[in-house]
């Protein structure tokens, strides 16, 4: 899934927090800490079951590829189509949840939309209709992004200040925690229901997804306590309802610098060179490495388990010290190395899947704030819109093209196709360092060379 | 400016390298051989028949023999003199009585020879979905006993098939290829061979199953003089290019005295195909026994060609099983395909196709020139800043 919660600068109306008129027991005060607690818990929960169902297929990959009679490029065709419909959507969320839905119905109806399309999924699976599988991870791409953008505007209406930062971090280890729940639970599942049933096959498959969907319930249920906790603060503090605050202007893009550009080509194709790789690791592990299918799929986890505590860490370590440039350049060549560990050796994969979990958290630490240093403000909604439309858009085709790839010419090319992207990535990464050199832009500086320039720019303008 | 340059380096060097590959590569076993096939008998035949392929090389002559009387069998005779030849006394060679009615002349250029004979295809009941190969075998076929096509010439192929029954439907057939030159074929597994070596595809084609979890097995028995074949061999290897998802090469060779020289080899990749055209689904991973002595009489009652040319041949025997434990049955397709080359001298080497050198040349390369090509740029922007005074006169 796209790193929405990686990035944010904070745009948000100042809010008078009037106290409430009678006193309340402190869980039941929302201006109470214990109170925002409870919320903090019902909304890390609620992107829970959109990212445990997300990598369904990668955790479930040979029992989809044999049950449905499946190639591998139909089998990754279950990740373009989560993609597909957020090459635009990623434009419309933010105006989606201010001017249409509101924060808390909208973020019910992407609860709604992911809960009925993973039903769909696990229909389509039951009754051995691809189609209809395919269509419901179209409609689960539908909620998926647009629900995250949703917490995050939970997350900055409840937690603006100086919790935000942990918030959005305790939101992104749910996210990764449901990811790597997934992964090795749903073989595990699928055992049990195999058993149950007497037999593997696309009835056992649809019933281990309807199971999965009950994760999507659960969240549909946080969403909906956390819209009547909401409109119960909104009422007793006098406060107005959440707003993403972006602007989406799709005509600034003409305004965007070179440097901008390098940044984007450096997101799109960092992120096909992880996602769609995960989506179909666990048969690669399996076949070169000779590992088990329980063991293929932990290590196929190893990147989200370590995202979850390095991204904070990571991310601390980026404010603190700046240069994004670099930092970036040193996770793209880690990358580049986990990968020609995986293609031209037999090491243990665990060390490269290691190593690639630790590159792709401190890319995402380094890149998105990179933007915030050169779009101006009011164009930054529209920037961080593209930068997911693009993104999407990469994954939907890479998707196809992995499958294509691994079933006429096998994993060695496919490991080269992922080497040639990150090189892509590279020469976008040494040309914005280069770029940014010239221009003095900026985007390279330390941190306490960039806190001494706001202050000189900041005394100038008084 | 940047972009557009950065693109004709590219393409430039993407060009350079693959055509300086082309010839690295193109050219690794350039020895070439002449074939000249030979058909026995010249009349209609009675029992069986025997081709005969005689590969000319520089100074040395490979001859293989293919014959279907009896259990299939080749065999592979290598000489070192380009003018060997070999003589047939095809009535004695028919009773099946004496030994030496087959012979190579002359006699002392033999250096080394070797034969893989087809004797057994097992099959077992596989209830459990598990492949061990223990227990609830039905009584095997015994490939002596089928009856055999006559041979379908083309190219340099042939084309053998056989059945339980005359009536039978459903075949057992075996295709060997002989080779001038070293090339690739172009149906997976896609081996690679070389002018040394023939390619033996073995496949089932609707041979009825006798129950709805058959698993099959094949018995192939190595025989030579001397060093029969006697060690089977797993190299891992990081391409799989050729034969996607398959990351293993097994060696049955023979190598006097545990020596590095290794004199003969059959090859294969672990893996069948469950269809004619297979895709990668279609895939099915084989695995093989250890080698085992086996009785050389009996090998000999069971081959016209092993009684023929060895007066007293050592066998060892291999099963190669196909399917483990998960993987559809027999009957879901009715058809299962198996290749192995047999050859003299050292197993073919793989190596990476140009494409992938080719990318990764160009995507490590790129980068490092642009950092280059950059920096230098902007030591020079540097010095040329540098040199000016900064501040001019204003008079």
């Amino acid at each position: 899934m796209a790193d929405f919660e990686e990035r944010r600068s904070l745009l948000g109306d100042e809010n008078e927090d009037r106290g409430p008129g009678r006193q309340l027991s402190a869980i039941c005060d929302p201006s109470h800490v214990l109170h925002r607690v409870v919320v903090l818990i019902f909304m890390c929960f609620l992107g829970f079951g959109s990212y445990f169902c997300y990598d369904n297929p990668a955790a479930l990959q040979t029992q989809v590829i044999q049950d449905m009679n499946l190639n591998t490029a139909e089998f990754m065709q279950l990740y373009a189509w989560y993609s597909w419909p957020n090459v635009v959507l990623c434009f419309l969320g933010g105006f989606l949840i201010d001017r249409v839905f509101g924060i808390r119905l909208g973020t019910i109806i992407f609860s709604l939309f992911v809960c009925v399309g993973q039903v769909i999924f696990a229909a389509g699976a039951w009754s051995n209709h691809f189609w209809l599988m395919e269509a419901g991870r179209f409609v689960f791409g539908i909620g998926g992004e647009s629900l995250a953008v949703a917490q995050n505007t939970y997350a900055v209406n409840w937690f603006k200040g100086k919790e935000l930062n942990l918030v959005f971090g305790l939101q992104l280890s749910m996210a990764r925690l449901g990811s790597t729940v997934n992964m090795n639970i749903m073989g595990w599942v699928y055992s049990k229901v195999a058993v149950a049933v007497g037999s593997s096959g696309h009835t056992t498959l649809g019933i281990s997804l309807m199971i999965a969907a009950g994760t999507c319930v659960f969240s549909l249920i946080c969403a909906l306590v956390l819209g009547f906790l909401d409109k119960r603060a909104e009422r007793i503090l006098h406060k107005e309802q959440g707003r993403t605050g972006e602007v989406i202007k799709l005509t600034d893009v003409k305004d965007f610098s070179l440097s901008l550009w390098l940044i984007f080509i450096i997101c799109v194709f960092y992120y096909v060179a992880i996602f769609p790789f995960i989506g179909q690791g666990q048969v690669f592990f399996i076949e070169k490495f000779n590992f088990s299918p329980a063991q293929a799929r932990a290590v196929n986890s190893i990147v989200y388990i370590i995202s979850a505590p390095a991204s904070p860490i990571l991310g601390f370590i980026v404010d603190k010290t700046g240069r994004n440039i670099g930092w970036v350049f040193a996770a793209v060549i880690a990358t580049l190395c986990a990968h020609m560990m995986l293609a031209f050796t037999f090491w243990n994969p665990w060390i490269a899947m290691s190593l690639l979990g630790v590159s792709y958290s401190l890319l995402a630490c380094a890149l998105w704030p990179m933007v915030a240093f050169v779009v101006p403000e009011h164009q930054l909604g529209t920037a961080y819109g593209f930068m997911q439309s693009i993104q999407n858009l990469g994954l939907a085709v890479i998707a196809i093209a992995v499958g294509v790839i691994v079933d006429i010419r096998g994993y060695l090319v496919l490991e080269v196709f992922f080497c040639a992207c990150i090189c892509i990535a590279l020469m976008a990464v040494v040309g914005l360092y280069f770029v940014d050199y010239l221009k003095g832009e900026g985007l390279n500086q330390s941190a306490a060379e960039r806190a001494k320039l706001q202050k000189e720019t900041a005394e100038h303008a008084e | 400016m940047a972009p557009a340059g950065t693109g004709g380096i590219f393409v430039i060097l993407v060009i350079f390298v693959f055509s300086s590959c082309e010839s690295l590569f193109s050219g690794g076993d350039s020895y070439k051989r002449e074939l000249t096939v030979k058909l026995y008998p010249n009349s209609t035949p009675s029992g069986g028949e025997l081709l005969h392929v005689r590969a000319v090389g520089g100074n040395d002559t490979l001859h293989f023999l293919f014959c279907s009387q009896g259990a299939p069998t080749l065999l592979l005779v290598h000489t070192n003199s380009n003018s060997s030849t070999v003589e047939v006394n095809w009535p004695e060679f028919l009773a099946r009585n004496t030994s030496g009615s087959l012979k190579v002349e002359p006699q002392s250029s033999i250096l080394y020879s070797t034969a893989i004979v087809f004797s057994q295809l097992l099959e077992y009941n596989d209830e459990n979905n598990t492949a061990e190969e223990k227990s609830n075998f039905f009584p095997a076929y015994e490939l002596k006993d089928f009856i055999w096509t006559r041979m379908n010439l083309s190219d340099s192929t042939a084309t053998l098939c056989g059945s339980p029954t005359r009536s039978g439907n459903g075949s057992l057939c075996l295709q060997l290829s002989v080779f001038g030159s070293e090339g690739r074929a172009d149906l997976w597994p896609r081996l690679l061979h070389s002018a040394n070596s023939s390619q033996l595809e073995v496949w089932l084609n609707g041979l009825p199953p006798r129950s709805n979890m058959s698993r099959f097995v094949l018995e192939l028995q190595a025989v030579g003089g001397a060093y029969p074949l006697s060690t089977v061999n797993v190299h891992q290897f990081i391409d799989d290019e050729y034969t996607p998802s398959i990351f293993q090469m097994s060696q049955w060779v023979s190598s006097p005295n545990n020596g590095s020289d290794v004199l003969g080899f059959a090859q294969w990749k672990p893996v069948a195909y469950r269809t004619p055209h297979a895709t990668l689904e279609d895939a099915t991973p084989c695995r093989n026994s250890d080698p085992q002595q086996q009785s050389g009489n009996s090998t000999s009652a069971s081959s016209a060609l092993i009684k023929a040319f060895y007066s007293d041949p050592a066998a060892i025997g291999l099963n190669v099983s196909f399917g483990i434990a998960g993987e559809p049955y027999y009957n879901s397709t009715m058809f299962l395909s198996w290749t192995m080359l047999v050859g003299v001298g050292s197993p073919p080497v793989d190596s990476f196709s140009p494409m992938v050198i080719g990318i990764l040349t160009a995507g490590l390369g790129i980068p490092i020139l642009l950092l280059l090509g950059g920096g230098v740029y902007v030591l020079i922007a540097k010095k040329r800043e540098s040199s000016g005074t900064g501040y001019e006169p204003i008079n």
